[in-house]
């Protein structure tokens, strides 16, 4: 730990650093803020200001449409992260306290879905689910999302319960508790951060998540960002700015959550 | 697992009678046209939506998507038909058939009508700010040939068929040219055109509004949208001809309610049914007697009707492998 703070202190004196800094965070939310701005416009212009109003957020909150593909997201992401945490804490307590051959082999499997292209990933599913019969829809939906979840979630509760001192587990287990009351009453509560952060980044990459929900998505269930995505079509209306910037906003509270969570660790 | 993908099935919509799942592109379906059919027929509407035919061709193709409406362009129309995936309903047969305009019911992608009926339908030509360009507008020449006002104050469309169709149109070459002479024509064309070219972008609205174009090539709704916010602007259907574009109502093979599905068809053939998808979406429908049920600003707009002495959009097929080599390497050579 000591190391590293160092050489970040290092890296923030050398030359040119504030002006790179600078310059790579306008360059990453410079468009943010653009689309942002754009989506108070009083009139239909996505590039010239006609004062400032709401009506673009509004129409989104009265769309129908948007307001279903919406709550579908949710609900998805809710399931998806739940499932996914689920599945990342109990390979995270494998990989992590139990002594295992070919860990770095589990450990390359696990962390699969952050190598494989996404669009690989969604045509590969929807074959796949096509062929087993399973057919597309909210039930695909899940699976897919779960999975590719799994290593957002399971990174935080692994690095946590890394963090943690074995020493506790040990001693309960002197005190003759099982395996199971030691896992619900130490475990589990110490590792608790570390779950919570890793569901809140389940949840938030299944919520943005376009590629595999377009190709998987069934009738009834259109994500949002499959929607957002289809109203371009029609040309670009503030609209589409104000349920764009919505989404930044769920999204930058979400990871200030699970960062500030996760903060929590020590 | 097995049990959980059974617990998951039972979340997913249910397939009773009394549904409709419509499959279009987002914000296209008018919420007021489907509340007055669920209302009339006693059907629960589902809308979902693609963000390009490839999407959808690509779920359908998976098999038992489970939709029953989609709204596939023309030239999506001709495959789907040929490789068999949309129903065969006989749209040439439902009462409401006799409302189709004539110019909409012999078309190449479904030359009797026997699976598909109109929606809305759009063109590709050009737009002009009359307040700078003046003179003689209706050809092509202003974007080709153009006045020193005009050069370097062109837009292009950022789409390689309607970039190539408007250059052979100027040339007085046909669509889909498979003979490299003509197409070597059609590159040295838009290579001399490129020097007065600012910008190949396809928000052709906003960059005639902000006057960063003064002619544009543009889209018919595009160009509706400019001129509300901007006043001078005209679109033109050039004497040359353009590109016309429609998208249609079909039923997706193996659709599960399929007898909703063709109730839906049928009611959007009338005429202040197909109005209601204009005054939403904004475009043309195909249907005789629309006009009357159209917003009056809309039924004016001669984006929206064209103007009588206006040539017909030409409507292209998908061309083949050979031409379509031929135009990408236009395009190609033109880009670098």
């Amino acid at each position: 730990m000591a190391l590293f703070d160092t050489r970040a202190r290092d890296i923030r004196n050398l030359p040119g650093f504030g002006l790179t800094a600078t310059l790579a965070v306008a360059f990453l939310y410079a468009p943010i803020l653009f689309l942002t701005l754009y989506s108070f416009n009083a009139g239909r212009s996505i590039s010239r200001l006609d004062g400032l109003s709401l009506r673009w957020y509004r129409a989104v909150f009265a769309n129908e449409e948007i307001g279903r593909a919406a709550l579908n997201s949710v609900l998805l992401a809710m399931i998806a992260a739940s499932l996914a945490t689920v599945m990342a804490t109990a390979a995270a307590l494998a990989m992590v306290r139990i002594r295992m051959r070919r860990k770095a082999g589990a450990y390359a499997v696990l962390n699969f879905p952050l190598m494989v292209p996404e669009i690989v990933t969604a045509i590969a599913t929807l074959i796949f689910f096509s062929t087993v019969g399973l057919g597309l829809g909210f039930p695909a939906l899940v699976i897919a999302h779960t999975t590719f979840c799994i290593p957002f979630a399971y990174l935080p509760i692994a690095a946590r319960l890394t963090s943690m001192d074995p020493g506790l587990e040990a001693a309960a287990a002197d005190l003759y508790a099982r395996p199971w009351t030691r896992f619900r009453l130490i475990t589990l509560p110490l590792l608790s951060p570390g779950v919570v952060s890793g569901w809140l980044l389940a949840f938030i990459v299944s919520l943005d998540d376009f590629i595999i929900s377009s190709m998987l998505s069934g009738p009834g269930s259109t994500t949002l960002p499959v929607h957002i995505y289809s109203m371009l079509r029609l040309g670009i209306t503030p609209e589409v700015n104000a349920v764009s910037s919505l989404m930044v906003a769920a999204s930058t509270l979400v990871v200030i959550a699970s960062g500030l969570i996760g903060r929590r660790q020590s | 697992m097995r049990a959980l993908a059974l617990l998951l099935m039972t979340t997913a919509p249910a397939l009773a009678e009394g549904d409709l799942y419509i499959y279009s592109w987002g914000e296209y379906t008018p919420p007021d046209m489907v509340a007055k059919f669920e209302a009339e027929f006693g059907v629960k509407v589902h809308i979902d939506s693609y963000d390009s035919m490839e999407t959808m061709i690509a779920k359908l193709r998976a098999g038992g998507a489970g939709y029953d409406i989609i709204v596939p362009g023309d030239a999506t129309m001709q495959v789907l038909i040929a490789e068999g995936m949309v129903e065969k309903i006989d749209v040439f047969e439902m009462p409401n058939f006799a409302n189709v305009d004539q110019r909409w019911r012999e078309v190449y992608w479904d030359p009797k009508r026997e699976y598909s009926a109109p929606w809305a339908w759009g063109s590709t030509a050009f737009a002009v700010d009359t307040g700078v360009v003046t003179g003689d507008i209706s050809s092509l020449a202003v974007l080709f040939d153009p006045s020193d006002a005009v050069k370097g104050r062109i837009n292009m469309l950022r789409d390689m068929n309607d970039v190539i169709n408007m250059a052979e149109r100027y040339l007085g070459i046909p669509r889909c040219s498979e003979n490299p002479e003509e197409m070597k024509r059609v590159l040295e064309l838009l290579e001399t055109q490129k020097a007065w070219v600012k910008s190949y972008d396809s928000e052709t609205k906003e960059i005639l509004v902000s006057g960063e174009a003064v002619v544009s090539m543009s889209w018919n709704g595009y160009a509706m949208r400019a001129r509300d916010e901007k006043p001078t602007i005209a679109y033109v259907y050039p004497k040359e001809g353009y590109t016309g574009w429609m998208d249609n109502l079909a039923v997706a093979k193996g659709a599960p309610n399929l007898e909703n599905a063709r109730a839906f068809i049928n009611f959007a053939m009338a005429p202040e049914n197909a109005a209601m998808i204009t005054n939403y979406a904004r475009y043309s429908n195909g249907i005789k007697g629309a006009e009357a049920f159209i917003e009056p600003a809309l039924a004016a707009a001669p984006e929206i009707t064209p103007p009588a002495d206006a040539p017909a959009p030409e409507f292209i097929p998908t061309c083949s492998p050979a031409a379509t080599a031929l135009i990408d390497k236009v395009w190609t050579k033109l880009m670098n």
